[in-house]
């Protein structure tokens, strides 16, 4: 009887043990990981979709349609992952696209190291404001060695200085603003890695010049990067606009008006092989208030996807970081999987 | 009196659960196997690591320097953290290069991957120089 019941049971086993452990591997990294190499090696389709504003892909990849090497992002494809970008992409639409029906995700595009921007004193001498900055260099508390290249804008205004960071990854630097002037002033921190040009991180210090602190970006003008062009969409009717400007690591410049509307301009961003994120910057006036709003492009740091933090409490969670090329530069991509599509 | 026929189920229950439970404690003890899927996304982490330090030329340029600082640091920043790595560069006839060591921790006792890349300097005179680097998750 005990002979039987055992045959019995480890017959069954045997039987039942592939699809156990299918079942057991259903959320395996093993799984995951091919999945995430797939959205960063595939164009998706159309291979340019990132360019055309109003088209959702029929199929999911981030990768650059004439790429000469493996992960080299389209920078309009991770732009249009950007909820704050008008011609963005939701989750649901990028999830049926993917077409992996029982996996959900999140992408994170970030900078491979990160700056901390910090006003230490300002004080009037002559005709000049001087600010002093204090700016850290570090990833995930490591400090990064890095050469600085700082600009300041305040309306048609713009100081340009450079530094470097010292071994522990920090750098002091002061900027003189004309006391004739007035506003909001915008520091623009690009950081270059001494060991490697292509690894490049930015930030941005706001700050009022004789004038009060200033609102928060995107109160004015909603900036929307794509395909080279700079589309400003202005908030209000009594916004004006006095300058578009673009800054990159080794570069800045003012951008010429390509068609204009109402409320609404188009500005032509040109093609620069500098490995570095752009900015563009717009200061102009609403009615006695100045501003200086800007957007990077590519426009990261982003977060798009599945909210695994908050929802999926005991399930099963792959976390891939790829290091990828957009433009010139390079930047760290983190993707998230799960088994459950609870966001979507 | 007693009921034999009885008795005799009972101690062939227990007996069957005995057996049952062994089974499962004997299959409990053997050794799991490496967890491999955490060990593919390592070697390619680290194969990603090295392709882009050496897209522009970096790479054969800090090895050609004997720069082999900035390559730990390069490869500090490429990586994410958690990962601890050890780096030998190998010449043409397989010697190694690098008088010191490549590292930002010791890799003893933790389950390492090792990736290979074949590097050629941007000169007049090529030189190629295989880069071993072996990887392992912290903690």
């Amino acid at each position: 009887m005990i002979l039987l019941a055992l045959s019995a049971m480890a017959g069954t086993s045997k039987l039942m043990a592939p699809y156990l452990t299918d079942l057991a591997h259903r959320d395996d990294a093993d799984r995951f990981q091919p999945l995430a190499s797939h959205l960063l090696l595939t164009t998706g389709t159309p291979a340019n979709w990132g360019q055309l504003a109003g088209t959702v892909p029929s199929s999911f990849g981030l990768a650059k349609a004439d790429a000469l090497q493996p992960y080299d992002l389209d920078i309009d494809k991770v732009t249009r992952l950007n909820g704050e970008n008008a011609y963005s992409i939701d989750y649901s639409d990028l999830w049926q696209a993917f077409g992996v029906k029982d996996v959900s995700f999140q992408i994170e595009v970030k900078t491979l190291f990160q700056l901390s921007i910090d006003m230490i004193s300002n004080a009037t001498l002559g005709g000049l404001r001087v600010y002093e900055f204090r700016v850290t260099a570090a990833k995930s508390g490591m400090p990064v060695s890095a050469a600085l290249s700082n600009y300041v804008v305040v309306q048609d205004f713009v100081n340009e200085t450079a530094c470097s960071t010292s071994s522990n990854g920090v750098a002091t630097f002061e900027v003189g603003i004309p006391n004739s002037i007035s506003g909001t002033a915008l520091l623009l921190v690009f950081a270059q890695a001494t060991v490697n040009h292509d690894i490049v991180s930015l930030g941005m210090y706001s700050f009022g010049h004789n004038a009060q602190s200033p609102l928060p970006n995107r109160t004015f003008t909603q900036l929307n990067p794509l395909d080279y062009v700079l589309n400003a969409s202005l908030r209000y009717s009594s916004v004006e606009v006095s300058e578009a400007q673009m800054f990159t690591f080794n570069y800045n410049f003012s951008l010429n008006v390509k068609t204009q509307g109402v409320q609404t301009v188009e500005y032509s961003v040109p093609r620069l092989l500098d490995a570095s994120p752009m900015v563009m910057v717009l200061t102009g006036v609403n009615g006695s208030a100045s501003f200086a709003e800007w957007v990077t492009y590519p426009q990261v740091p982003l977060q798009v996807g599945a909210g695994f933090s908050e929802s999926t409490a005991g399930s099963r969670i792959a976390v891939c970081s790829h290091t990828v090329t957009i433009g010139s530069a390079l930047y760290e991509v983190v993707t998230k999987w799960g088994g459950v599509a609870d966001n979507v | 009196m007693f009921d034999r026929k009885g008795q005799i189920r009972i101690i062939e229950s227990f007996l069957a659960i005995a057996v049952v439970f062994s089974a499962v404690l004997v299959s409990m003890t053997f050794p799991s196997s490496p967890d491999l899927s955490k060990q593919n996304s390592l070697a390619s982490m680290g194969a990603q690591a090295l392709m882009k330090l050496d897209t522009d030329g970096t790479l054969g340029n800090l090895i050609i320097q004997q720069n082999w600082t900035s390559i730990k640091t390069a490869l500090d920043i490429l990586l994410p953290i958690g990962v601890s790595f050890n780096l030998t560069v190998y010449d043409e006839l397989g010697q190694q290069v690098n008088p010191e060591v490549i590292q930002n921790s010791n890799l003893l006792g933790r389950e390492a991957v090792s990736v290979q890349h074949l590097c050629a300097t941007r000169s007049q005179t090529v030189q190629f120089f295989v880069v071993r680097l072996q990887l392992a998750w912290t903690g």
